[in-house]
């Protein structure tokens, strides 16, 4: 067999093991979301689909399906199919650079990782914004604007927050990373706890995730952006938040907490581990806590989290380096 | 220092928050697995009014007077008495619908009725697919009091 | 009028604009958006909408996301109550009025029921006037945890609307055992109670308040009230002045935010509150915030006040002995209580029949919804919901 020919088919089957992956993903964390905030609200969650009501998302994806394609009059067509597309693609494209395992890395070990994480995670932006127009409507276009602003205000301190932990390690390569946690025997979330809390904190904002989640604020302006689709163009979006949710979390395990590192297991299931304990706090924080308004936000990642973090780098540089 | 103050304020506030829904996580589940598992009910509870059957005779206590029907604020009870071939009222009702669809469970009927012919049973589930069909006649209503445990009375304390 | 108004509360009352009706204000702001003010929006705010709390209709006039003006549109709950009663007896009125404020249905029935045992100089035996206080309480307690649920969950804490739901569960069951219904009751009538309550009911009754004292008070607290994100998202929003409150006729909460120490309960008593010992409590700022702790607080009083009925309820019968058929004499009569949403008032007008010739309903949510343009100018669209939901508004009264 030609040497392209197994590098091409070795690419096909890791591009499945991805997809397939993230598939499951999203059927786990729905549930896992549903569960979880059911036992905090003294309700059961879903229990009549499969074992504990696991099978549920299997019922409501085939609702999704079955839907009617409404197409909103005077929409821009093109832009407002592709924008689901455009929220989902980064989603993936993030599983390029993780590592799995002491010499594994599902894609390349790029020596420019975190910059890669950083440019494509903001891609999803893009996305919104081409929802919020292609739609023409008041509400959807409201949506969409706030949702632009606030995003733009996070994108600083959390790259300002994994810049310090790429001081830390000396390298911006993500595998690099883990290997200095590994070789040094401590995880960088003990010299950079500022820069972990900031990290989440920016995360949760720019997913819209948790008490940042006025860009779909359903009390508000009913669904903002994500009020003119309906049936499976939404059920893309919701997919692409769920798995950049689980990307977001597997950064931050592997940048703050040692990646693949752990006894007995294998690396890619401490990874797994290590991220879904990261979700599951994300949804308790975000089953705890009201809303911000948006000028709370923007004030927030304005006039607190943008010092905090350039004074947390100022002193990791000192101290630390 | 006023500035360090609200922060550890407001982060205090936001950690104890947290805390709270932690510990629900731990507590039982109020929901019940409806309808698997029953509401409890106690007694008294209003569902809709039926008509009481005497025990000894087999027949309805009801006389057809229409107390019940002037009580009723929406005026879902129909009564119609029943007369032999001379004309003679015979302190029966021949009909006597109750339209569900109306009732608003008020228990005015049960108050007025001076025979002791109404009750209030606890079933309320009476969803038919036809709306025609919420209206009960005296037969069905018999039924149901048979079938449920009705009282004039929540608590069963005597007016 | 206004300077009536004027001399009365000292200066600086706000001149009401004049009424402008829902036409009017829609060419208006159709005109300022063609007229070049191309930034100014009209946006229709329901009437289905997760948050008005019930069909209401808010036409809202944004520039940017700020709100220039919020015209309420009101009518989508209309039921006639007013002219379907005028042919009922007054057993029929009494459950019917449930219907309006449906939350707190006790206190619809007393404000009726009141009115026509005050025509007739008919006196309740002393049981049946402190169970009449301990249910109006219980039903005051039940009401605000409503509102909490519902204020938090128009924040985005959507788990403490499931809390209080839990501990209004509880009240569902305790209510359904002495009367038989869960919402809407038709427990009091002319001269009293319908039934009596047993001692059982009264320990039960008494383990839920412990419960309740215990953990899930403070647990409210803990979760939403002292919340950082809650506290900047009320602070400062829909303020009311003390002056605006009376010039526009609020209420209960609303105008105890504003700082006035009015409550009818302690003015002019329609039960035997004067036997109890509770506090008032009363805001500073009139925000939506004060707003807030004035209900929270006001539902520990009412636990203290159930608390003390409790202990002190004498024997004896609930019901006056009273002919079957009522005929009130000839006259008028204008009834008031204090609701968990402000002043009930019922003007019962009596021909000397069997039933009411005219009852006029004062209902206080729909006073307060004309507070709500003065609320909400200059704020946010978010703060709108807080607005709306700082009044504690149910569509049911507003309309009948």
């Amino acid at each position: 067999m030609p040497g392209w020919l197994i590098d091409f088919l070795w690419v096909v089957v890791k591009v499945t093991l991805v997809i397939a992956f993230v598939g499951v993903n999203f059927i786990f964390m729905v549930w896992l979301e549903r569960k979880l905030s059911a036992k905090m609200q003294a309700r059961i969650g879903p229990n009549r689909v499969g074992p504990h009501g696991s099978l549920q998302l299997i019922a409501d994806a085939l609702k999704l399906f079955s839907k009617e394609d409404i197409k909103p009059a005077m929409a821009d067509p093109k832009v407002w199919a592709l924008a689901p597309v455009v929220m989902f693609a980064p989603a993936l494209l993030v599983f390029y650079v993780l590592p799995v395992g002491p010499n594994a890395v599902i894609g390349t070990d790029l020596n420019v990782g975190l910059l890669y994480l950083a440019a494509v995670s903001s891609f999803t932006l893009v996305g919104i914004f081409m929802a919020g127009w292609g739609s023409n409507s008041k509400y959807s276009l409201l949506g969409a604007m706030r949702a632009g602003a606030a995003l733009m205000a996070y994108e600083i301190p959390l790259v300002l927050s994994i810049l310090t932990v790429a001081m830390l390690a000396g390298t911006l390569s993500v595998q690099g990373i883990v290997q200095a946690q590994v070789d040094r025997g401590y995880y960088f979330v003990f010299p950079g706890i500022v820069a972990f809390i900031i990290y989440f904190i920016c995360v949760m904002a720019e997913l819209g995730r948790g008490p940042f989640d006025l860009v779909e604020a359903e009390h508000e302006l009913v669904m903002g952006y994500q009020t003119e689709y309906s049936g499976m163009r939404w059920g893309i979006m919701l997919m692409a938040e769920y798995t950049n949710q689980f990307t977001a979390a597997a950064i931050a395990a592997m940048l703050f907490l040692g990646g693949w590192d752990g006894p007995f297991l294998p690396g890619w299931l401490w990874l797994v581990i290590k991220a879904y304990a990261l979700v599951m706090v994300m949804m308790w924080v975000r089953w705890t806590l009201p809303r911000v308004r948006i000028d709370q936000l923007l004030d927030l990642s304005w006039k607190f989290l943008l010092p905090v973090s350039l004074l947390n780098l100022v002193v990791v540089a000192i101290f630390l380096v | 220092m006023g500035v360090l103050n609200d922060v550890a304020r407001a982060a205090k506030s936001i950690v104890k928050g947290h805390m709270v829904t932690l510990r629900e996580i731990f507590k039982p589940p109020m929901t019940i697995r409806y309808p698997d598992e029953k509401p409890e009910q106690p007694k008294g509870s209003r569902g809709m009014p039926v008509l009481k059957v005497n025990a000894e005779t087999g027949e309805l206590n009801c006389t057809a007077c229409g107390l019940c029907a002037r009580s009723c604020p929406p005026g879902c009870i129909e009564v119609i008495e029943e007369t032999d071939a001379n004309g003679k009222r015979m302190r029966r009702p021949l009909a006597y619908n109750l339209d569900m669809g109306k009732c608003m469970v008020c228990n005015l009927c049960i108050e007025a009725c001076p025979f002791d012919a109404l009750e209030m049973a606890a079933n309320f589930e009476i969803s038919v697919y036809d709306p025609e069909n919420l209206v009960f006649n005296k037969d069905q209503l018999a039924t149901i009091w048979k079938n449920y445990d009705a009282v004039r009375i929540a608590g069963g304390e005597k007016l | 009028m206004a300077d009536q108004i004027e001399r009365s509360i000292g200066a600086g009352v706000q001149v009401i604009e004049d009424a402008e009706t829902m036409e009017e204000a829609l060419r208006r702001a159709h005109l300022e958006e063609q007229a070049g003010e191309r930034r100014r929006m009209l946006v229709n705010f329901g009437p289905q909408h997760p948050s008005t709390h019930g069909v209401l209709r808010v036409l809202l006039t944004l520039e940017g996301e700020t709100v220039i003006d919020a015209q309420p549109d009101i009518g989508y709950l209309h039921r006639n109550w007013e002219k379907i009663v005028e042919g009922w007896t007054y057993a029929m009125v009494v459950p019917f009025s449930d219907r309006n404020d449906y939350l707190a249905a006790i206190c619809n029935e007393q404000a009726v029921v009141g009115a026509v045992e005050r025509l007739m100089g008919i006196e309740v035996p002393e049981r049946g006037q402190f169970l009449r206080v301990l249910v109006f309480e219980l039903q005051r307690l039940t009401s605000h945890l409503i509102w909490f649920g519902t204020f938090a969950m128009d924040m985005g804490a959507t788990t403490a609307f499931l809390h209080a739901f839990r501990e209004r569960e509880r009240c569902y069951s305790l209510f359904e055992e002495i009367t038989g219904a869960r919402l809407l009751y038709n427990y009091l009538r002319i001269g009293g109670l319908r039934n009596d309550v047993p001692d059982s009911w009264l320990k039960k009754l008494e383990q839920f308040l412990d419960d309740f004292e215990k953990e899930a008070y403070p647990s409210y607290w803990d979760l939403v009230i002292n919340n950082e994100i809650f506290r900047v998202r009320t602070k400062g929003i829909g303020v009311i002045t003390p002056e605006q409150a009376i010039a526009y006729g609020a209420s209960g909460p609303v105008l105890r935010g504003s700082g006035i120490r009015w409550d009818l309960r302690k003015v002019d008593p329609f039960l035997p509150y004067d036997q109890f010992e509770f506090d008032i409590p009363v805001g500073t700022n009139g925000d939506a915030y004060d707003r807030a702790i004035v209900r929270m607080k006001e539902m520990m009083e009412s636990v203290k006040i159930i608390r003390q009925v409790m202990k002190r309820l004498p024997d004896g019968p609930v019901m006056a002995k009273l002919p079957r058929a009522l005929r009130p004499p000839k006259g008028q009569v204008y009834n008031r209580v204090e609701s968990p949403r402000g002043e009930v008032g019922v003007y019962l007008i009596s021909d000397g029949g069997t039933g009411p010739y005219r009852i006029k309903w004062r209902s206080p949510c729909f006073t307060h919804l004309m507070l709500l343009p003065v609320m909400a100018r200059g704020h946010l669209v978010a703060d709108l919901v807080t607005c709306i939901g700082s009044i504690d508004i149910v569509l049911g009264e507003v309309d009948r």
